[in-house]
């Protein structure tokens, strides 16, 4: 089933949300979340102008990683078919609908986060040598809803080692408590970039402590 | 960028790095991220084709030459020597490789008619900063060989060519490529915004597809 045709079964099956999106049918519209009793919309109609408007939040600072919780508000896609549904939607949550698809499907393939790490190379290949106890507090300072990310955590420290319980670790990917039926979940399959980034950071700090 | 994959229903994949030349990521981290071994990989049910960066490609002289006439219309080659900069850096030297390359090419060119066509560098001889003294033409082109514009071709480029001072307002807000020609050491300059902002690219993209088709046999043969 091609990624368009799941979208349009998932809709029909009562699905009305994504991230910070609510998608609309007869015809096919999408908008913000909090926009639902705005009247005072601009109007788009080509799926690519989903790219601009995910770029920046309201305040017009870069959004680093698509599953920000800052996307802007003011906007409705009015959109002609399932196929320009999926192209925003892909525009503003990327690979989102297939990575639900393959989660589905038992076949999306997770990275734990040690995984990831010993991937790494260059400046970042030393990040594998953060500690288990400085991995569970990066979890809870960069990731989940407080932290702005949007997407539900299905990676673990390593096989053995769960993510401990928090915000960051329990959110499903779903906001404003709307159904699990009715929306389709935002995913992390394995740590983002920023993660790693951050990791970097907090293997100095961890290397410094152990020297003073 | 291993979402990637999970983006698309087409068993068949090509894949082109929009970088300016060969290097750390284009030869190690992309083939990583998405598990490449070869030209052609299978891999989690899909065909992969990894095709050379585009800025190698024969075709960025057309870009570049397109450019020119952008950028300088109605002045004579026969007067004008092109630059092009790159970045350039002592710690490797195929960084330099790929400009090197497109100047070769450019001057083979029947429609190339230039006094001088002069691969130069920010960090590596010849450097950008001696333009004036590299050619005897009374006009210059420089055009930075970049993907996209940022510090090097609004900043630090300017800085070296002399129309521009290190400092001021902030780098992208600057209009270094609205107010040609520059009248700098008595010659007359013209400077373009990284080759890689040319709407052409799209199509190096492509000519990169055909280019790997052409070199691989990549079609299964029908038993």
């Amino acid at each position: 089933m091609s990624l368009s045709q799941l979208l349009h079964d998932a809709i029909d099956s009562g699905v009305h949300q994504i991230g910070q999106i609510r998608i609309l049918t007869q015809p096919f519209r999408l908008h913000h979340i909090d926009d639902v009793l705005s009247d005072e919309l601009e109007v788009h109609t080509d799926p690519d102008d989903a790219r601009e408007i995910g770029l920046y939040t309201e305040s017009g600072r870069y959004r680093f990683t698509k599953g920000e919780l800052s996307l802007k508000k003011g906007w409705i896609f009015h959109l002609k078919s399932i196929d320009e549904v999926h192209q925003a939607l892909d525009l503003f949550y990327p690979a989102s609908l297939g990575i639900w698809r393959a989660l589905n499907q038992d076949t999306l393939r997770i990275q734990h986060l040690r995984e990831k790490l010993s991937r790494q190379t260059g400046m970042y290949r030393f990040t594998q040598n953060i500690s288990t106890k400085g991995a569970q507090e990066l979890v809870q300072k960069v990731c989940g809803p407080s932290n702005q990310c949007v997407k539900r955590i299905l990676w673990k420290i390593d096989e053995q080692t769960p993510l401990e319980p928090s915000e960051a670790s329990e959110f499903n990917g779903i906001l404003k408590d709307c159904h699990t039926n009715e929306a389709i979940p935002l995913l992390c399959q394995e740590a983002c970039n920023y993660f790693v980034s951050e990791t970097r950071k907090k293997v100095k700090e961890e290397f410094d402590a152990s020297q003073s | 960028m291993r979402e990637a994959l999970y983006l698309i229903d087409a068993p068949e994949v090509y894949v082109v790095p929009d970088f300016i030349s060969e290097g750390y990521f284009t030869q190690e981290v992309i083939p990583r991220e998405l598990e490449l071994t070869g030209p052609t990989t299978h891999v989690h049910g899909k065909t992969i084709h990894y095709c050379d960066p585009v800025g190698i490609h024969p075709s960025m002289t057309s870009l570049i030459l397109q450019r020119t006439k952008e950028v300088a219309p109605n002045v004579p080659q026969e007067q004008s020597t092109l630059f092009i900069v790159g970045h350039g850096t002592s710690l490797n030297k195929n960084s330099t490789k790929a400009i090197a390359d497109q100047v070769a090419l450019i001057k083979t060119l029947p429609e190339c008619h230039f006094a001088e066509v002069l691969d130069t560098y920010m960090e590596e001889a010849p450097f950008i900063a001696d333009w004036a003294t590299l050619s005897d033409t009374p006009n210059a082109i420089v055009v930075p060989f970049f993907i996209a514009d940022g510090l090097h071709s609004y900043q630090d480029i300017p800085v070296m060519l002399g129309f521009e001072k290190d400092e001021g307002q902030a780098a992208s807000q600057k209009e270094v490529f609205r107010n040609n020609p520059y009248q700098l050491r008595g010659k007359t300059l013209y400077y373009s915004a990284a080759i890689g902002t040319e709407p052409m690219m799209a199509d190096v993209i492509l000519d990169q597809i055909s280019t790997f088709d052409s070199n691989h046999v990549t079609l299964a043969t029908p038993s």
